[in-house]
């Protein structure tokens, strides 16, 4: 792809000395003598030859860095080592006329730097795979459109078993609720409510409806988190990180032989995709917590039918935006915490042990005199969940669901 | 862990032992020997990953003509060394009248040759990290940091001088604890525990008994402490699984750990991500596919398994390791994510993460096998000890057999 490396090197810094590479005593000295050759190979006379080596070799070092201890006990200059590793790798794979296979490496590299690194020299690493992106979108462009039938053109449907909803139990739904109404009769009175008509003006139903192959389009080749496993609580659950396109293939059509149900669950894509950021708005009813708009957490739940979420709380509000597909959800108040039985270990202390749908009502014999209310959300619906509230959500069909979290 | 077994002695006096090094290099910490002794230096282009073992210049006094030593199990008429490494340094300790410590590496005032560390003079144990030295006299411990100019070490320890029928412990154990690698350097162990030997990970550590039992504490997110749940512990813990059978030696790498027992068996246990355990890992079985080195002889059903059953991730409780042809094991050690042992037979065997080429294959290739390093066996040389650094190998070999000359 030809200019792709003139793009990118204008966005680095135009000499060596404008480079910075600045870290606390934590980085030791001989891991800055690295990084300072990897500067050099970048700018130097010497040709880029030895800049992918040294670059995988802060990689490999910062790596081993960010896995010692717990995640949040990683100091933040390791994830800044590793950010610039991945600029420089980025560097490497596109300085001499990359091709497509060296353009998708380059963008996933951008994405991992993104996912596990912090922001380093104004978020270049946005920058890159902004421009990346859009050279690999232009030379795609051409050859789409036929490729995809009119039966892929929509989310593939499949449909698992549909629970029936007692009326007693349902969650109240409202339609287009003024917000001094939410905030007096729910949220302060902290009730679950579903809320119509308050996302459907969204680009994500309109002029930017989503799809597989829009999403394909717009994010296929970024790397995302995906749980693999049916529930987060399942011995043989994991997490992969993989490309959007690969995830769809594999987990929502089906094309390659897959090892269990993948859910792209809990992640912040609209930070990493902006333009997937613009086909959504935050829902005005946020703005009645205390925090500040830079506090609401937005996360992306994008799975096929049968995935699920075990009984669980969360400590911030969440208003639950449902696009695509339908979701079956229950909810307990946390007044019956106690019936509910958390697991005892402290990294699942807010989910309960039970399954949900099927209880052992030896095991957990007070579960099953807990009052709850259910309902199945559907595409244009959005859920009040008060913080704290249990909630046990199951997909229905191919899914594609919006949280916004805030206090 | 000294267990230099008799099998492999020289056959004759005179035989060379050498140290031979391979992995990573991009601090010139592996100079081989051939091109320290020449006259040119190996100058700013070192090879950054060396993947065939090559014999490396121990210290510029190699260079003087030789003496015979009178200290030392393996009496070959050349000095007794041991080699410790960090990642961007090798430290080589020369014992006898004159015992001293080399550096190579970061920080060395060239990159011609490993240089003579003066506070070293008498020492008889080193250890070394990223920022520290470790040296263990007859009568004190001193902690220096490197990229200091001190006159004074950052920790110092006095102690009454080991009697001379004991003989002084291997760091990082010292009189009453062990000693770390970053403030505040001394850590006090129960006298009820016997230690013999200890194994410190990044943040774990292994223990050996002198009954032979296995001790662990520390970071348990991996499954490296081997009491089969991920979480730590900060006092040492005694590993059931292993009661009962004695054990002979320990080591630790970052997230996994291994010890082998009196009888040579290896057990494993803790994080497999690149096959450091010897046990299937996922990520070589898709990097084998990606390279087409899969081969048609077993076709996958679902991607779950290979040949040997379904991978491993996570091994929270301590498993046998199958090691080829039978071999006892007689030493082993960690590199932060692979492994290496040593074999009665003097045969080494390497694996888990090896894009540097650690695992000394000749390729920089991970294997989630032991597999047996042809070079020591191909050039007729008898494996008596090795030494991982965190993503490099040392290894000490003596000729097999005499040479004809």
């Amino acid at each position: 792809m030809a200019g792709v490396w003139k793009e990118i090197r204008a966005a680095l810094p135009p000499t060596e000395a404008d480079f910075p590479l600045h870290f606390s005593e934590k980085v030791e000295r001989s891991v800055v003598k690295v990084l300072e050759q990897a500067r050099l190979q970048l700018y130097g006379s010497e040709g880029t030859s030895l800049l992918q080596h040294t670059a995988q070799t802060i990689l490999d070092f910062s790596w081993e860095k960010l896995n010692i201890g717990t995640w949040r006990d990683v100091d933040k200059e390791w994830r800044r080592v590793y950010a610039y590793g991945c600029l420089f790798k980025v560097a490497a794979l596109c300085c001499a006329e990359p091709g497509e296979a060296e353009v998708c490496e380059a963008i996933r590299t951008c994405d991992m730097g993104l996912l596990m690194g912090a922001a380093i020299m104004e978020d270049v690493l946005q920058t890159m795979v902004g421009i990346l992106q859009g050279r690999l979108r232009r030379g795609c462009s051409e050859q789409a459109g036929a490729a995809e039938g009119p039966g892929a053109k929509r989310l593939k449907e499949s449909c698992v078993s549909v629970p029936a909803i007692s009326p007693a139990k349902e969650v109240p739904r409202t339609k287009c609720l003024p917000l001094d109404r939410f905030r007096m009769d729910y949220l302060n009175q902290e009730k679950p409510v579903i809320l119509e008509g308050a996302i459907d003006h969204w680009p994500a139903f309109n002029d930017h409806k989503w799809s597989i192959e829009y999403l394909r389009r717009v994010a296929g080749c970024r790397t995302v988190p995906v749980e693999v496993g049916s529930r987060y609580t399942d011995e043989d659950w994991s997490q992969r990180l993989i490309t959007v396109s690969a995830f769809i293939d594999r987990y929502i059509l089906g094309k390659e032989e897959g090892d269990g149900v993948g859910y792209l669950a809990q992640h912040q894509l609209f930070d990493q995709v902006p333009e997937l950021k613009a086909d959504i708005h935050i829902p005005d009813y946020c703005c009645l917590g205390e925090g500040d708009e830079d506090d609401i957490t937005i996360n992306a739940w994008f799975g096929p039918a049968g995935t699920i979420s075990p009984l669980h709380h969360d400590p911030q509000h969440n208003l639950l935006a449902q696009v695509v597909g339908s979701k079956y959800i229950r909810l307990y108040s946390p007044e019956d915490s106690r019936k509910l039985y958390a697991h005892q270990s402290q990294l699942l202390h807010n989910t309960s042990q039970v399954d949900v749908e099927s209880p052992d009502n030896e095991r957990y014999p007070l579960f099953g005199e807990v009052p709850y209310q259910e309902c199945l959300l559907q595409p244009g619906d959005m859920l009040f969940i008060p913080a704290r509230h249990w909630h046990y959500v199951r997909s229905l069909q191919l899914s594609f669901s919006v949280s916004f979290w805030w206090c | 862990m000294r267990m230099l077994r008799g099998k492999c002695r020289p056959m004759v006096p005179g035989s060379q032992m050498g140290w031979f090094g391979f992995g990573f290099n991009a601090f010139g910490q592996i100079p081989e020997a051939a091109k320290c002794e020449g006259k040119e230096g190996t100058g700013q282009n070192a090879e950054v990953k060396v993947i065939v073992p090559v014999k490396i210049a121990c210290c510029d006094l190699d260079r003087q003509p030789k003496r015979e030593s009178e200290h030392g199990a393996v009496n070959t008429g050349s000095r007794l060394v041991q080699i410790r490494a960090s990642w961007s340094r090798r430290a080589t300790l020369h014992l006898g009248d004159d015992g001293h410590v080399c550096l190579s590496g970061f920080g060395t005032p060239d990159r011609t040759g490993p240089h003579s560390v003066s506070q070293s003079r008498g020492c008889r144990d080193v250890q070394v990290s990223e920022r520290h030295l470790t040296l263990s006299f007859a009568d004190r411990v001193e902690c220096w940091a490197l990229e200091e100019v001190a006159g004074e070490p950052v920790w110092k320890m006095d102690h009454s001088p080991a009697n001379e029928a004991g003989l002084p412990s291997a760091l990082p154990l010292v009189p009453g604890g062990y000693v770390g690698t970053a403030p505040p350097f001394f850590h006090p162990l129960s006298p009820q525990l016997h230690v013999t030997s200890l194994a410190l990970g990044q943040q774990h550590a292994v223990l050996l008994s002198a009954s032979g039992g296995v001790f662990t504490w520390g970071s348990g997110s991996h499954g490296q402490l081997g009491h089969g749940e991920l979480v730590g512990e900060t006092e040492p813990r005694v590993l059931e699984a292993l009661w009962g059978m004695a054990m002979a030696g320990v080591a630790a790498g970052n997230w996994h750990s291994v010890c082998i027992s009196a009888g040579g068996d290896v057990y494993t246990w803790g994080w497999n991500e690149s096959g450091q355990l010897g046990m299937p890992a996922r990520a070589l079985n898709e990097a084998r596919r990606l390279t087409g080195q899969d081969g048609a002889t077993h076709l996958q059903s679902d991607g779950e398994e290979d040949g040997r059953g379904v991978f491993i991730s996570i091994q929270a409780f301590p498993a046998l390791v199958d090691i080829p042809e039978d071999s006892e094991v007689t030493k082993v050690s960690c590199g932060s994510r692979h492994t290496a042992a040593v074999t009665k037979t003097g045969d080494l065997f390497t694996w888990g993460w090896g894009d540097y080429g650690q695992l000394g294959h000749g390729t920089p290739r991970s294997s989630d096998q032991p597999l047996r390093v042809d070079y020591f066996s191909n050039q007729g040389l008898c494996v008596l000890d090795v030494v991982c650094g965190p993503w490099n190998t040392f290894v000490c070999a003596v000729e097999r057999e005499p040479s004809l000359s």
